[in-house]
């Protein structure tokens, strides 16, 4: 059934909860989302409201606890642990606010991390990938650096290089720039814009900053675990009310 | 992931962490280094063993005075009940040949010129050479005019030799043992300990000079060879000898008799008894640091999963099966044990060469010796080590969500 028209990833009435010693909190309630490949996607929502959850669900970093979740068409409920690490390893990155890079360890070791279980890629091909990777963020100078001997902005557009390395489907970044001043900021918000505009990739970003989140082309807002509003859905109304846009 | 990614990586973070790596490794490096250490003692301790047993042929028995507690029990040593009568006797029997009776004589000094030193002077007979396997390196041992004449001559031994003569030829030469003077008529071939005593300190002249200079009326020792069988041989010599005393000893309880008889079987079961105990020994040692090290590994791994919780759920994140992280840690332990173990291989062969070195400076019969299975097996004992006291932490490691193990501060 999955056809070349299938959106990258849709979900159907998809709750989460987590279960604390038999405590119950539940966090999202019935999310209909569906995003396109190609698309520049903005998740915003004040702390708390289950941005980071949702996030975490759509890259198969965590199970919803209902309702579907289809990639590229597929039903994704049925995968057990080794499949759903093989999607991260070929289909999803993530760009995390704590960067979450191995301290010690060369920039270029860090962003050939995801190569290692990368189950189709040979292993000569690794170092001139990642180095393509590092060049991407600008970073060519530093890919022998320990990534502790960076400031905060090149240690998260190390992790952007990682997060490229696969050439994945769709890449997360949870709230990228939440660690960083604003020219920092500015730095890997304009590495992720060129990811997007230059390479075509799917990006779903989550801040709480409208700044950041204005480099998106659409933007949904998340309020105590719903979808308050969706820009996309607001564009077609009014699209359809100009009659053809673009 | 491929092996080999895993063993990189594995082998990348142990050197992150170098500290941490080397703390866990002193466990293991002390009871392998320990294992190979009492191994090679053991073996050296051997070679001695067998060394002095060695010194009785396989057809060669010796009889001392004494009793002794059961056939490896403590020996009490006997002073008259060995006579030149029961030589006689012993002599007179069919199944024993070339007996060599030996007496201690009591004399502090041997002197040459100026050179002075503290011999072991025994009067003995031509046979005791040849059952003893003592041959001359220089003019002869005694002979039978020797001991007609009661003459005063002397064989030396090596070291004797050269405590007091240096680089002369000492055959033709007249020393002095006590208050009288003996012409040295050979030196013997070095011998080195022989029933931990140093054989090169003897100086032996003829039984019936001895007897002449000190009135005694027993021996010290009689060696003596079997003919045909040697069971037959030693039970005809002990019965001999128990109806000679009046001893009645069916039983054949050593403890009853007034002599000991040793041979060559009896030394090998000794040796037996004191290898397979000082095996006991060795192991209990090995499995009890192997243990400690283990249960250290374990601990320090199990830190390191804490530690690397986060490290954890980001090689999760970016594609890491749960095998792909069992893997890593449990490789990351063997690598551990595995460079313990060499490092405690290498210092084990170490200080037992310097033992070595030490001890044969007083004992030159101790030779360095190192057990080659006992390394194997400590080293493949360290890897099992390190297999089964990784295999918990690992798989505490693999089981971490990633999302839980990104949350971890
Ligand atoms: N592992 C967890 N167990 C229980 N509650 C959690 C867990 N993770 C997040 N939450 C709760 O879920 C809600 C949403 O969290 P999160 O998705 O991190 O929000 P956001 O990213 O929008 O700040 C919060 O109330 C948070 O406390
Ligand atoms: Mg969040």
């Amino acid at each position: 059934m999955p056809s070349k028209k299938a959106p990258l990833i849709e979900t159907i009435d998809l709750c989460k909860s987590y279960f604390n010693e038999e405590l119950e909190t539940p966090v999202l309630f019935d999310i209909n989302l569906t995003i396109q490949e190609g698309e520049f996607l903005s998740i915003m929502g004040p702390s708390g409201s289950g941005k980071s959850t949702l996030m975490h669900i759509l890259g198969f970093l965590d199970n919803p606890t209902s309702g579907k979740f289809l990639f590229r068409g597929d039903r994704t409920k049925s995968l057990n642990d080794d499949e759903l690490a093989r999607i991260r390893a070929t289909r999803v990155s993530f760009v995390f606010q704590a960067f979450n890079l191995l301290p010690r360890t060369s920039v270029l070791d860090n962003v050939m991390l995801p190569l290692l279980y990368h189950p189709t890629i040979p292993a000569s091909e690794r170092v001139e990938r990642a180095m393509h990777a590092i060049a991407t963020v600008g970073l060519t100078e530093r890919a022998t650096y320990f990534t502790n001997q960076l400031s905060g902005g090149q240690q998260q557009r190390v992790a952007i290089a990682r997060a490229l390395v696969t050439e994945p489907d769709i890449i997360f970044a949870d709230e990228p720039t939440g660690n960083l001043d604003s020219t920092s900021g500015i730095q890997v918000m304009d590495a992720l814009q060129q990811l997007h505009d230059d390479m075509g990739r799917t990006i779903v970003l989550v801040t709480h900053e409208e700044a950041t989140a204005r480099h998106a082309e659409r933007i949904i807002h998340l309020k105590d675990g719903r979808i308050a509003s969706d820009s996309k859905k607001f564009k077609r109304v009014r699209s359809n009310g100009k009659g053809k846009l673009k | 992931m491929l092996l080999r990614d895993t063993i990189h990586t594995a082998r990348k973070a142990l050197s992150t962490n170098k500290n941490r790596s080397a703390l866990t490794m002193l466990g293991v490096i002390i009871g392998v280094g320990s294992v190979v250490l009492m191994t090679s003692v053991g073996a050296s301790m051997e070679g001695l063993i067998l060394g002095q047993i060695s010194s009785i042929g396989a057809k060669s028995m010796i009889i001392f005075p004494g009793q002794q507690e059961g056939s490896q029990g403590t020996v009490t040593a006997g002073f008259d009940s060995l006579t030149f009568e029961d030589v006689d006797a012993l002599s007179r029997l069919k199944t024993v040949t070339s007996i060599g009776p030996g007496m201690f004589v009591d004399i502090a000094t041997a002197i040459y010129g100026r050179e002075e030193t503290e011999p072991r002077v025994i009067g003995t007979v031509p046979n005791y050479f040849k059952n003893r396997d003592m041959p001359a390196a220089l003019g002869r041992t005694l002979d039978d005019r020797d001991i007609l004449g009661a003459k005063h001559v002397a064989v030396i031994g090596s070291e004797i030799a050269s405590d007091l003569f240096q680089f002369e030829n000492p055959v033709g030469k007249r020393i002095k043992l006590g208050d009288l003077t003996y012409t040295v008529v050979g030196v013997l071939e070095p011998i080195g300990t022989q029933f931990f005593q140093n054989a090169d300190e003897f100086v032996f002249i003829p039984l019936s000079t001895a007897r002449s200079v000190t009135g005694q009326k027993y021996l010290n020792m009689v060696s003596l060879q079997s003919v045909g069988d040697f069971d037959l041989a030693e039970s005809d010599v002990k019965s001999l000898l128990r109806q000679r005393h009046g001893i009645v000893n069916p039983k054949d309880d050593s403890d009853k008799d007034d002599f000991i008889v040793r041979t060559s079987k009896q030394a090998n079961d000794i040796l037996g008894s004191v290898s397979l105990g000082l095996t006991a020994f060795i192991t209990t040692i090995a499995a009890i640091s192997l243990i400690v090290g283990g249960i250290g590994i374990m601990n320090i791994m199990l830190v390191a999963v804490t530690e690397r919780t986060r490290e954890i759920g980001l090689r999760k994140a970016v594609g890491a099966r749960k095998a792909d992280i069992m893997l890593q840690f449990l490789i990351e332990a063997i690598l551990l044990t595995v460079i313990a173990g060499i490092i405690g291989v290498i210092l084990g062969i170490a200080i037992s060469g310097l033992t070595a070195a030490i001890v044969n400076k007083f004992l030159d019969t101790y030779d360095f010796a190192v057990s080659v299975p006992a390394i194997f097996l400590a080293l493949i004992m360290a890897v099992v080590t390190g297999i089964v006291f990784g295999i918990y932490p690992a798989r505490q490691a693999s089981k971490l969500s990633p999302m839980t193990a990104l949350r971890y501060e």
